[in-house]
């Protein structure tokens, strides 16, 4: 933290500058920066191209479907970029509704990655802060310092964890920044989802060459499904949860 | 420098005599310069003249070249001329600086459509990016790019990219800008994509800079932020015409007839967005734009379609009392 700014001669002078000061002079230096979401003007539209207002509209309707918890946010740096790798049901959308939920608790841009390459779908996910699945993308993103969901390969099974793609994960290794976990767990039938994210994930071996991306891809995976594992089962508490391959429960 | 006589060319040269670090600075155009410059020796050659511009190049034996002329389709020229004049200044201009033994560096203007806005495309390509130009202003300028990159490695000297996005500004010629300004503006109702832009300003400046740093790489000018279609209508109180798939086609040849054509890299730049990472200006530039998308699309609007100025001297004035009863 700086130190306190003492120079002004008014009653009021003595402010101690905390972090969210900084941020505002960021703002002024670059008024198309903003730090925060709830900052940001409706018709603003970002560097990549994530419209403001389009973005408010869909995440307050998107809480029809999804009713999101979010904890472990902590974990995630302020300012710099993460990568986080979320586990997927099928159909489910984990990557778009854990982009919108860790974005409403954190107050800032999250991207998600996996928005189709053009048409009218692929604009629309632009506008809501989509990427291509491209490592490039990716990294470009990373450098940026952006936050950047991305999911495993989706299952049958929502207590299962697909491939991750390792050519993502090596791109947040090139753009130098942290690979966090974060375990999903949502039901076709209601609206309660949730989103546990873990402390950053770090390699155990240091690795110059691209094995160090496919090693650190299994370790997302590993600490992916303890935090399933610490999450317990989700329930409706009806008949429904005994029924296995139901995508609630039946483990 | 080559351009000179272009709007962007003249702010360029005028921020050039400033420079403390420019000795002489001489200018090749095929019209002259739009404001009054003070250092710049200004020759009037049409790019046709291979043998007047290496006249001129070589006997001024420059340090540092920077060629900016260019010509954008449709914002000056239609786009079978514009290509033509700007293979032929690029060839004339560098092959002349080839000659020259004092040659340190060159700095060649282009443009973010380089990258192309093809299938699989990034969303906002670094310098790093493929090259891949999808639109005729994008093959243009990376002939340009590879031209320069010829010559400088035969005779070893270094040679920067300015990547431009879009220019926008008073009285630069810019097929986009013209299309905002009409009274109704059509955009792609089912994408609308953002795209960024420049001001012909930080534009300038950027290619100063490069010139001054003798840049040896390519390096992407864009102006912080993005904005859509429908966006900048809004802002600038157009009415929107929104379009569907094949009604883009007949929309440009509408647009074509009410004199403000839309060639293939600004529609592209409408149907598909363009975007462009500026993340390396500061470490190769030294600088920042000081106006972002927004601002500049604000100032598009802003200028006056006819300016009014007071006469110095008033009509009835000037005439005489002997005149008037005369």
């Amino acid at each position: 933290m700086s130190s306190p700014d003492f120079s002004s001669n008014s009653p009021l002078g003595r402010i101690v500058n905390f972090p969210t000061s900084r941020a505002a002079a960021v703002t002024s230096e670059n008024a198309t920066v903003f730090p925060r979401v709830t900052d940001e003007p409706a018709g603003h539209v970002d560097n990549w191209g994530r419209d403001a207002g389009l973005f408010r509209t869909v995440t307050m309707l998107s809480e029809i479907r999804w009713s999101v918890s979010t904890g472990g946010d902590q974990h995630l740096p302020t300012r710099k970029g993460a990568l986080i790798v979320v586990n997927a049901r099928r159909f489910a959308l984990a990557a778009i509704y854990s982009a919108f939920a860790i974005s409403r608790a954190v107050d800032r841009p999250v991207r998600f990655v996996g928005r189709p390459d053009g048409g009218t779908f692929g604009a629309l996910t632009q506008r809501l802060g989509g990427l291509l699945d491209h490592p490039d993308e990716v990294a470009g993103a990373l450098r940026a310092g952006e936050l950047v969901v991305c999911s495993a390969s989706a299952t049958t099974r929502p207590r299962d964890v697909g491939v991750i793609d390792h050519a993502l994960v090596g791109a947040a290794i090139r753009s130098n920044v942290e690979v966090f976990p974060a375990a999903t767990t949502s039901s076709p039938f209601g609206r309660r989802a949730r989103i546990e994210i873990g402390e950053a994930t770090r390699r155990r071996q240091l690795r110059r060459g691209p094995l160090a991306e496919v090693e650190l891809a299994d370790h997302v995976a590993d600490d992916i499904t303890l935090l399933l594992t610490e999450m317990g089962e989700m329930t409706t508490a009806t008949p429904l949860d005994w029924l296995p391959l139901s995508g609630i429960g039946g483990n | 420098m080559s351009g000179v006589g272009g709007e962007l060319g003249t702010l360029v040269a005028k921020l050039l005599e400033d420079e403390p670090w420019v000795g002489s600075l001489s200018g090749i155009d095929a019209d002259p310069p739009r404001r009054r410059l003070q250092r710049t020796t200004f020759h009037r050659i049409s790019p046709e003249d291979h043998n007047d511009i290496v006249d001129i190049v070589t006997k001024f034996n420059p340090h540092v070249l920077v060629h900016v002329g260019v010509w954008e389709p449709d914002a000056r020229a239609a786009p079978q001329r514009a290509a033509a004049l700007t293979d032929q200044a690029a060839v004339s201009v560098l092959g002349a600086a080839a000659e020259c033994r004092a040659l340190d560096s060159i700095i060649v203007r282009s443009g973010i459509e380089i990258y192309g806005r093809g299938p699989g495309s990034l969303t906002r390509p670094d310098e790093d990016a493929p090259l891949r130009p999808t639109s005729e202003w994008g093959r243009t300028v990376a002939d340009i790019e590879r031209t320069a990159a010829n010559v400088a490695e035969r005779i070893g000297v270094t040679v920067g990219a300015v990547r431009l996005a879009s220019v926008l500004g008073p009285h630069v010629p810019s097929p986009l800008g013209r299309l905002l300004r009409q009274p109704l503006v059509p955009f792609h109702a089912t994408s609308d994509p953002p795209f960024a832009v420049i001001e012909h300003r930080d534009a300038a400046r950027a290619i100063v800079a490069a010139a001054r740093h003798q840049l040896s790489s390519p390096v992407n000018v864009v102006a912080p932020g993005a904005i859509t279609c429908l966006h900048a209508i809004r802002r600038g109180q157009r009415i929107p015409l929104p379009l569907f798939g094949p009604q883009w086609r007949f929309a440009r040849q509408l647009s074509h007839i009410t004199g403000a054509p839309i060639p293939d890299h600004v529609s592209e730049a409408l149907t598909r967005g363009r975007l462009a990472d500026n993340g390396r200006m500061q470490a190769l530039l030294g600088m920042t734009p000081d106006t972002n998308t927004t601002e500049v699309i604000d100032h598009l609007y802003r200028w006056p379609r006819v300016i009014r100025k007071q006469a110095r001297v008033h009509a009835a004035q000037q005439i005489m009392p002997d005149e008037a009863s005369a």
